[in-house]
This record gives C-alpha cells, structure tokens and sequence, in this order.
C-alpha cells in the first residue's frame, strides 16, 4: 500500500530492459520494464494483480494506461503491450533498450483471483486487450498457484493471425495437459489450424461450461457486447462473468473525473466487474 | 462561542492576522469580486450579497499547476507541497461546504493529493453568513443554507455596524481571542437573523426522489430537452465550487507536467485515442454534469454534490438554470427501464 505521504502523481523511474515488435503489422509493440531503484520492485509487487494497469509515461508526451501483461513470478520486471494510436503509445513504439521511462501504478483492482479459488477459469480475449489475461493465465501457470483452480480454458481470438499477441508461448499452450486452448482468426488464412469466425460464435461452438465456473472476458467493445450474452445463454450468472473496462483516463487515482462509470471511476474501482456490477450502472461507455 | 466584533475594528483585525498568515478576502477586481490576497490599503468587497465570480475552490485547486518537474536524465521531480499559513476570510457558506465535499475527492485513503491536502492544513477559513441571500442561490433546497456552518472555522453575521462571530474550531477561536464575548441580546437577534435568511429562501425543486427519477431515466428524452441551447462552453463547471476534474498534460518547454481544470461539458474530455467517445454531444455531457451532482455524489458520500450557490445559473451565457431543469425532472416517473 502507498504510505501516507506518496505522491500519486510521482511516476517510478524505470529502463526499458527489451522492446520488440508483437504483430507482424507493427502496430503492437511490447515492452519490458526494469525497475531503477530495487525498493520500488519490492514495492510494485508486494501489491500487484493481474488485471491491473499502470500509467506509462514519456516526457514531454504525457501518460497512456496500459493494462500489465506479466506475472509476478517472471521476475523483477514489467511488461506492457502498447498498441499505436495517439501521441503516447507513437512515443512508446519508438523506445529503445536502456531508455528512461516513467511508470505509475499498479493501479486498479486487478482480478479477484480469491474469490475464484476453487473454480474452472473460461479467459475470453480478443486483440491487444488480451494483455491482461495473458498475465492472469500465466500468473496462474504457476505451480503454486494451479492447484488453487481447476479447468483452465482459453479462448483468443485476433483479426489475423499476425496480430497474435505472444505467440510463442500461446503455441507452448496448446502442448499442455492442464488448459484447453482455443485460437480463432476472423477470415480464414493458409495452414491456419484452429477456429475460423469472431470470439462470441467462437465462445457458442466451444461451449464452456458454466458449472463451478467463472468467465472473464476482455477485448474490443463490440466483441465483449456480443460475448457476454453468449455466456448468458451459456448459463452463465451474471455474478460469474468478468470483464475489464476502459475509457479515457489521466490521473489513475479516482480524482481527475473523466473515467466515471455512474458513481464508479473505471481506474480507482476498476478496471476488472462483474456483470453484475455493471448491470446496475449506467450504460455510459 | 460567540464573540462581538465591531466593524471599525475588522481592518485592523485582518492587518494583525497578516503578520501570521496570507490573508485572502473578496476583493473587486474587473467588475467582479475575488478572493485576492490582502495588500496595504485593501479594500474589502462585501458590498454585494453574493459569491465571488470565481469558488474559493481556487486556492486549493489552481486553476493551472505544475505536478512535477521533469529532471536532467529524463526523471520526474514532485513539486514542493509547502504552503505558508493562510486565512481565507470571508467565504460564503456554500462555498466552505463544497471544500468539505472536495476533501472527499482529494483526501481518500488510498490515494491522497498532496498540493490540495496541503493548502487545505494550512489553511483557517472564516465564513460570512448571508442575511440576505442571493437571487440565483438555492443552497436551502440542497442541504446547504446561508448559514451553514460546514467547513469552516468561524462564521459572521451581520448584525449592522457589528459582525456577531461563532467559533466552530479551536483554530476559529485563536483568531478571535482577542474579541469580548456577546450579549445574550446579540445572540438572540443573530439567531433571529439567521433564522430568517432561511425562511426567506424559497425551496426551488424537490429533492426526495430526485436521484431515483435521474438513475431511471439515464436513457430519455429530458435529457435532449433541457440541453437543448447548451453553448457547451463550461462555465457552469469551472465556476462551480464541487467541480474538480482536471486534465493532466505535459508542458514540454517548460519542463514540467502541469495540471489544468477540465470539464466534462468539453467533447474532448472523454474523447478516446481509439476515436470512440462515450459522451459524444451536449446531450450526454449534460447528463454526465447533472447526474455528478445530483446522483453519483449522493452515492458516494451521501450528500448531493452541489450546494446552491447559484453561480452556473447567474454566468450561463444562455441563461440555463438548473433549478428549471430539476424542476422538470420532478416530473420524470422511475416506471421506465434501466439504461437499455
């Protein structure tokens, strides 16, 4: 927990330690953050949770929030995929090993990985906002932390296969015993072997099932508007859907405003609800 | 406790007060009155019944502040927090309410700010009752009134040629420990005062369900209706005493990274880099600027977030008053669905 006197604005000196193109299109770049100072690690970690986001900062460009997407236990570093789109995340692609950056966080409340013990886990992810739940299926790879849930089942569905994120690892998936991993692309490609069609047509022919599970879904809007019905119809609660939300956002901290969903700011009390939560909120996204 | 202060002794008051602290008091400035720092010769502006143009909210928020410096080797510097004392010395009660609605924003648990938090610690505020309450104020109908006591250290009221104070803290008292104690006469006709400055204000919309009726009609027609000749320019919001959000950019000439005031009225305060934005008219910023103030805040700290000071009805270029749009709202029913 920041101690009393922290300085929320006050960004962490951090080095990029790797940086290195994730699409074949370069539109999706990650980096790989090293921390200057040891204590601010001991720091970051002591509160970290997949699901949280931290605010990058370049100088001179202002800050962009960027969703975690490593585990604790791969080491004392952070790692972010930022796709190109505004001033910031240009600035972030154009990033070299050894340069200077700022962070802040983490930030959010990450996903309620206790409350999920004991239960099969159904990953839903499309695109870049994948990231998250790459940390999450990795944080949960962990063989201290694997036996604290039961099925594991992924489905990552990208525009083409190109814009897969991690794809190594992704492919190191399939080969395990103890997840079921499920690709999909929207139009089919040569030597693609798994799933043709969008994530929520995806999600129907995979049928997860929805006894002792819970759902966590994360990707472009209008794939998570049509997912979280198929889910429904899965049988699925609404108290057993997940998903993690984004809007606009600059301080991070619950103060500037602008991330309000109702009485709700997506950064202090977010980013990861329930389906439950947000059907009693405002449709204001 | 109450205490009598002359009004031929109140100048000499505020120069001994400013050997110990910045003294702020509404001054003139450009046609309007502003909480200005005191200066040899000042002039205080009380003159006139009502609120300086700007909230005092001012002094604790600026409207534009450096949040860090950017150092040498591409590193980021906080900016001194160190504030000297200071008095504010005649705010309005509404105003020292929103202060305390404020604290809630900026003071939370987990993520305190350091500059308000500052300025706020450093900082006595002496109120001056209103006993005659302002045309556009409606701070009766929300919770407030003209001599709420909320926020402040100690209050005035004007009881002619003499100012009847109440201390409310043990800072209050300090100020005026110099002053003799008031007559139980003084008391009773302060009191009286006070009493009908209150009754003079006309109850302007009804509260009780009023949350309920907004929250139903989220998605609804009201809401196009009453935003119908909004500029969009933003000064209901900058100029209101619970508004705070701000915009964070980085002023690379400078070096620094600076804070301004935002406003959720502006199409480019929600704007995504994606091109996605959730509030893409006046239509949904209206909404977004009502229902702050009259739903969220009720949700999250159980007081409506606005306290009546009137001044988004007396600057709005168009003469929108929020007082008519509530009213309307009076007659919204919650027998609609829930945001489709």
């Amino acid at each position: 927990m920041p101690h009393e006197d922290h300085n929320p604005y006050l960004p962490i000196p951090m080095h990029v330690l790797h940086a290195y193109y994730e699409s074949t299109d370069q539109s999706l770049k990650t980096l790989e953050l090293s921390f200057d100072n040891p204590q601010d690690a001991r720091d970051f970690f002591a509160v970290f949770n997949p699901g949280q986001f931290c605010l990058l900062s370049v100088i001179g460009k202002g800050e962009s929030a960027l969703g975690v997407a490593s585990a604790a236990w791969e080491g004392d570093f952070v790692r972010f995929t930022a796709q190109k789109m505004g001033s910031v995340t240009t600035a972030l692609h154009a990033l070299k090993p050894g340069d200077p950056i700022g962070m802040r966080g983490p930030l959010g409340n990450g996903f309620p990985l206790e409350d999920w013990k004991g239960k099969n886990l159904v990953i839903i992810g499309g695109g870049c906002a994948f990231s998250t739940l790459y940390a999450l299926t990795k944080h949960l790879h962990h063989p201290a932390n694997r036996g604290d849930y039961g099925k594991l089942t992924v489905i990552y569905g990208t525009r083409t296969s190109g814009l897969c994120m991690y794809k190594q690892d992704i492919a190191a998936w399939h080969q395990r015993d103890d997840m079921e991993v499920h690709q999909a692309i929207d139009v089919p490609e040569q030597d693609w072997l798994h799933h043709v069609g969008y994530v929520p047509d995806v999600v129907k022919e995979v049928k997860p099932s929805p006894v002792n599970s819970v759902a966590v879904v994360c990707g472009p809007p209008i794939m998570t508007k049509f997912t979280l019905p198929a889910l429904v119809e899965l049988g699925f609660t609404p108290e057993t859907i997940f998903t993690s939300l984004e809007k606009r956002m600059k301080c991070g901290v619950g103060k500037c405003g602008r991330c309000n969903l109702g009485p709700k700011y997506i950064c202090k009390d977010g980013p990861v609800f329930s389906l439950a939560e947000l059907n009693a909120l405002p449709a204001d996204l | 406790m109450n205490l009598i202060l002359k009004k031929d002794q109140l100048t000499d008051l505020l120069q001994t007060w400013r050997a110990d602290y910045e003294v702020y008091a509404p001054q003139a400035l450009h046609n309007f009155t502003h909480f200005l720092p005191l200066e040899d010769g000042f002039e205080l502006a009380f003159n006139k019944a009502h609120n300086t143009r700007i909230p005092p909210k001012a002094l604790f928020l600026p409207t534009s502040e450096a949040l860090l410096k950017f150092t040498r080797f591409g590193g980021y510097e906080a900016v001194s927090t160190q504030v000297p004392p200071r008095l504010i010395f005649g705010i309005r009660p509404c105003d020292a309410r929103a202060m305390t609605m404020l604290d809630a924003v900026f003071e939370q648990e987990r993520y305190t700010d350091p500059h308000w938090k500052a300025r706020r610690d450093a900082t006595v505020v002496v109120g001056l009752g209103c006993h005659t309450p302002c045309q556009t104020g409606f701070c009766t109908t929300v919770g407030s009134g003209p001599f709420d006591r909320a926020g402040l250290d100690a209050i005035l009221t004007d009881l002619g040629d003499l100012y009847l104070v109440e201390t409310l803290t043990a800072a209050g008292e300090n100020l005026f420990d110099q002053l003799s104690a008031a007559a139980d006469e003084q008391t009773k006709r302060a009191n009286e005062l006070q009493q009908a400055a209150k009754e003079s204000m006309p109850i302007t919309f009804e509260t009780e369900g009023l949350k309920e009726k907004l929250d139903a009609n989220f998605v609804s027609p009201y809401w196009e209706e009453i935003s119908r000749s909004c500029l969009g320019c933003g000064v209901c919001t900058f100029l209101c005493p619970t508004c705070f959000c701000f915009d964070i950019v980085d002023e690379a000439q400078r070096g620094e990274r600076v804070r301004n005031w935002d406003t959720c009225m502006f199409r480019t305060y929600s704007l995504e880099a994606s091109g996605h934005n959730p509030r893409p008219s006046r239509v949904e910023r209206t909404r977004q600027r009502l229902s702050h103030k009259y739903t969220y805040w009720v949700d999250q700290i159980q007081q409506i977030g606005c306290t009546g000071c009137g001044r988004c009805v007396r600057y709005c270029p168009v003469g929108l008053d929020i007082r008519g749009m509530l009213r309307k709202a009076n007659q919204l029913t919650t027998e609609v669905p829930h945001a489709a």
